[in-house]
């Protein structure tokens, strides 16, 4: 058990060092998330203008939840994991995990931790250097259960983001160019996960509809969670059920994919 | 030397050569057009969405009522369309050609290379979605109850021309950068987070975001002005903004572009 830490824990720590070397690219990625920021600073707070709630929130309470959702995209969420298994794929690369004794998805897993922790410390550098600007803005709930209920959640959402993500790389086994079903995806993604809109802005019964879906659990659940949106007790231990039901069933895919795909798979070369 | 009559022959020959090149192509990889057209028509729709849940919510952005701002965001997604069919591809691949080098190909080609490089590739997935953009746009003026006139459709045309160069302007000028630094990576993020202004509507900026947004950065005026042609008819002083934006752009555009091919170091030996 030791000696399989001990060789994840290389792979995480190569990964933290590979993921440094990119460190500009993730902190002018953050600086740009900023300005979607100051977009939807403007925009909802036009929409708030003349009354002083919408859909049972108020501006602050709505454009915190457009923070918090900023910050922890970059903590948990998939950005180039899906070109990798891809890339992987086509140039070969995949055929050395075939022959030793390291598990690929658990070796994505660990690179994707550590770039995440990296990607995630540096885009707090720009929301710290705005933050006088967004602390009027900014309004959490009292401490309760939801922030007890939002560790396991983010957990989960990570490991939803990551598998979907790995699953469109693994599509490589059966189709050359896969990018545009990965901005295809991603534009569902941006929807159903509240990325564009907090969900609950929604009709009721499209609401109801989105919360059975994977998306649902990949941003908005957690965002909702820390910043108070959802509160009823039994509403978020069914929200915590499906979400591990989307983890083991997307587990699952990614299993069902790496090995169908395999078959398909020609390893060439000395 | 020619006369500008067989230049601009020349040149219509040079672009329906390229254009039939890129109709060919694309019948190649028939699945991929299809794909990327979803891709383009989803990322449309989204935005619509984001239009219809906010006015769930509210009657009027910054004085905006529903069909109003569809007029606004539907025309930032036809001129949207008309540069990423036109232009797009074309100046992404001009930041990889300098750094590899193969920018001599364009260089040594019959022909202006800013043409050259411009109008190499038309991608067709985006032209499909223009016609939808602007069903987009003339269905909510008709939910308007409005009937514009000839002079002011004619006016909107013209207007969103304008707002395709001054797109194809700053891209152009963000990609001659790397004559300079050698690599443009992130620009396009970068780009996309800037051009969301162009779906608000002027009224919604104040302070900085208006010094920005309205002013140092002709986003909101590509937008604003040819929508409120269609609304409210053409009104004199925007549309000297908007034509003179245009043409401000496109010529330090032109002008950085051709500083910097001067500093080209060819790759061949």
């Amino acid at each position: 058990m030791l000696a399989v830490l001990a060789k994840y824990r290389a792979v995480f720590v190569v990964g933290l060092q590979s993921s440094l070397v990119y460190r500009w690219n993730f902190a002018v990625r953050a600086a740009f998330s900023l300005v979607h920021l100051a977009f939807v600073f403007i925009l909802w707070g036009a929409a708030f203008a003349g009354q002083t709630q919408v859909g049972g929130f108020d501006l602050r309470q709505t454009l915190t939840y457009f923070i918090v959702m900023l910050v922890l995209q970059f903590f948990i969420s998939a950005m180039n994991e899906d070109y990798e298994v891809s890339e992987d794929i086509r140039n070969g690369l995949i055929n050395q995990f075939l022959l030793k004794p390291v598990n690929y998805y658990l070796y994505r897993l660990t690179v994707f931790v550590s770039a995440r922790l990296v990607s995630g410390a540096l885009a707090l550098l720009p929301v710290l250097l705005a933050l006088p600007l967004l602390a009027p803005y900014l309004t959490l709930p009292p401490l309760s259960w939801n922030y007890a209920a939002a560790v396991p959640a983010l957990v989960m959402s990570a490991l939803i983001q990551f598998t979907i993500a790995y699953c469109f790389g693994l599509l490589t086994f059966w189709f050359l160019e896969i990018q545009s079903f990965i901005i295809l995806s991603l534009a569902v993604e941006t929807v159903l996960g509240g990325q564009v809109f907090p969900l609950d802005l929604l009709p009721r019964w499209l609401y109801d509809f989105s919360a059975y879906l994977p998306y649902y659990y990949q941003m908005y659940f957690p965002v909702a969670l820390l910043t108070g949106r959802i509160t009823d007790e039994a509403f978020i231990l069914r929200g915590l059920g499906i979400q591990l039901f989307w983890v083991i069933a997307l587990l699952g895919v990614a299993q069902l994919l790496w090995h169908r795909g395999l078959r398909r798979h020609t390893a060439v070369g000395g | 030397m020619s006369s500008p009559r067989m230049s601009l022959a020349h040149y219509t020959r040079l672009w329906l050569a390229s254009a039939r090149y890129s109709l060919v192509r694309t019948m190649m990889f028939r699945a991929d057009f299809i794909m990327w057209s979803l891709v383009e028509l989803f990322w449309m729709g989204v935005n619509l969405l984001l239009i219809a849940v906010v006015y769930r919510h509210t009657d009027s952005i910054a004085g905006w009522g529903p069909w109003e701002m569809t007029v606004i965001v539907g025309t930032s997604m036809l001129v949207q369309r008309l540069l990423m069919g036109f232009f797009w591809t074309n100046l992404f691949e001009m930041g990889r050609n300098v750094r590899s080098g193969h920018f001599d190909f364009f260089m040594a080609q019959p022909g202006n290379p800013l043409f050259m490089i411009s109008t190499r590739k038309i991608d067709l997935d985006g032209f499909l979605n223009a016609p939808l953009a602007l069903a987009v746009v003339a269905y909510a003026v008709h939910r308007l109850g409005l009937q514009p006139s000839g002079w002011q459709m004619a006016a909107y045309a013209l207007f969103v021309g304008c707002g395709l160069a001054i797109h194809y302007a700053t891209l152009l000028l963000i990609i001659s950068l790397v004559f300079w630094l050698q690599s443009a990576k992130g620009i396009e993020g970068g780009y996309f987070g800037v051009n969301e202004f162009s779906r608000l509507p002027r009224e919604a900026l104040r302070g900085v975001a208006a010094v920005i947004f309205v002013y140092a950065l002709p986003v909101i005026v590509v937008t604003n002005v040819p929508a409120r042609t269609l609304l409210h008819g053409v009104e004199l002083v925007p549309t000297l903004w908007l034509v003179g934006a245009a043409a401000l752009w496109l010529t330090i555009a032109i002008t950085v572009f051709n500083r910097g091919i001067r500093r080209y170091a060819s790759a061949s030996s």
